[in-house]
């Protein structure tokens, strides 16, 4: 045999296996749509139970913080969490529904700076570190979360 | 040595600030560090970022040192920035080159160069952000955009002589626009900065040229890229091109290519152990400096920065 076709060969194999699970791949994409399959940035955040306990830590931490605890202590603090859980699990494409109010009018009377959305980025940050996700996983998550700010940000 | 010296101090001085935190509200790294010439950016390029820890409603500041050495020459920048509402940045840079090897051109005529001669560039630089969000706009390709001025003064000493036989201006205005974007996701900062300027050496050996070198003004493009190993380090490189005025008049004089000038290189890597201090590393390869007083070669050598922001 050819030695690139001995190369070739293999790849040509696993293509042929490719189009022949294609249906039963159909199949299970269908099942999916009744049990999501959830995305691998999900699995990096350890997928619910690891999305509470992060919440837990990231709203000590906010309270903790001079900068974000004034906009978080009158706030219903175990809704927030369990908000925020249903909101990062969906940006993550997660099994989950957020059934919250819309960024824009869950923030719309409130006064937040640009300083405050990126003090609560800092602290997220602070909080994903402590949970050790990894800092590719993080910044995934962030790029989801950051066009936010348009919506959050109501001081410009 | 005194410098280096500096640029840890202001490093140490950087960790002790760790606990005393800033009100300004910029995520870390995303001011940039100091370019030699003051403006926020990379080494050898200004970015679109405006300087300082300073976001939307804030004022902060940013003061730097830089240090630079090559087989035949040396280079101290300092200065400071200010930000203004993520905004605007005012920035001030004075650069201290040791040209001792231009003592060799009393060889050429008799231009009276002083042995030790070092040449002093004031740089006031001014910077508008007009568009974008480097960091923020994460789901969109739109960079963001800055248009600056950098007004640049020098003080020859003795090799004002030289700088009159070759015709050049002792200050010029240099004209960019920038474009930064951060693909988060990815970890990865590209910039684009285009600059209109006549400077000779960045400015070094003064504006335009006498003829057959080229006196008019020219368009050059400079990149920077980088990568985020993690929070607080990130590697990378970077590319100004720059114009070569003075290499036909040189030939004219009957130097050869002794008045040559090349693109400006650099690969880096930059540590920020907090939001107010920041420490660059860089092997910088500056091409022909003057190559007709260093045996033809080329400089390069490390490159030294320290900052501190609020």
């Amino acid at each position: 045999m050819h030695p690139l076709i001995r190369i070739l060969a293999p790849a040509c194999v696993i293509t042929a296996c490719a189009l022949l699970a294609a249906p039963a791949f159909a199949q299970s994409a269908a099942a999916a749509v009744a049990a999501p399959a959830s995305s691998s940035l999900y699995q990096a955040f350890g997928g619910r139970s690891g999305l509470v306990t992060l919440m837990d830590d990231f709203m000590a931490r906010l309270l903790a913080d001079p900068r974000t605890g004034p906009h978080f202590k009158p706030a219903n603090q175990q809704r927030v969490k369990e908000q925020l859980v249903d909101q990062f699990c969906v940006a993550m494409a997660g099994p989950c529904v957020y059934k919250g109010a819309d960024m824009k009018s869950a923030h719309a009377n409130l006064d937040i700076t640009k300083g405050d959305f990126n003090a609560l980025v800092e602290v997220l940050q602070h909080a994903m570190d402590a949970q050790k996700i990894p800092f590719t996983a993080q910044n995934q998550l962030l790029t989801l979360l950051a066009p936010m700010h348009r919506d959050v940000i109501t001081v410009k | 040595m005194k410098t280096l010296t500096t640029a840890l101090l202001m490093g140490a001085a950087g960790l002790a600030c760790t606990t005393a935190q800033a009100d300004t509200g910029k995520l870390l790294l995303t001011g940039g560090v100091s370019s030699i010439d003051g403006a926020a950016g990379g080494g050898l390029t200004p970015w679109a970022v405006i300087g300082s820890n300073a976001t939307a409603g804030e004022i902060g500041g940013s003061a730097f040192v830089t240090r630079t050495s090559t087989q035949d020459f040396g280079l101290t920048a300092y200065g400071a920035a200010v930000g203004f509402q993520d905004r605007v940045e005012l920035s001030l840079a004075r650069q201290d080159f040791d040209a001792s090897p231009a003592i060799a051109l009393n060889g050429v005529a008799p231009f009276g160069v002083t042995p030790g001669q070092h040449i002093l560039m004031d740089v006031v630089g001014v910077k508008l952000k007009v568009a974008g969000d480097a960091v923020l706009d994460s789901d969109s390709l739109m960079p963001q955009i800055a248009v600056g001025l950098e007004y640049k003064s020098v003080t020859p000493g003795s090799l004002g002589s030289v700088l009159n036989f070759l015709g050049t201006r002792t200050n010029g205005t240099d004209f960019y626009i920038s474009a930064t974007k951060l693909f988060l996701a990815q970890g990865f900062l590209l910039n684009a900065t285009l600059r209109n300027t006549n400077a000779n050496q960045n400015g070094l050996l003064g504006f335009g040229s006498a003829a057959p070198g080229k006196d008019s003004r020219s368009w050059v493009p400079e990149v920077s890229a980088a990568y985020l190993l993690s929070k607080n380090w990130a590697v990378g490189a970077e590319y100004r091109t720059k114009p070569n005025n003075l290499e036909d008049l040189g030939r004219a004089a009957g130097l050869a290519d002794g008045l040559a000038e090349d693109a400006w290189k650099d690969i880096f890597v930059a540590w920020a152990p907090n939001k107010n201090a920041s420490v660059t590393l860089a092997y910088a390869d500056l091409g022909r400096i003057v190559p007709g007083v260093t045996a033809a070669r080329k400089q390069s050598g490390f490159y030294l920065s320290a900052q501190l922001a609020f």
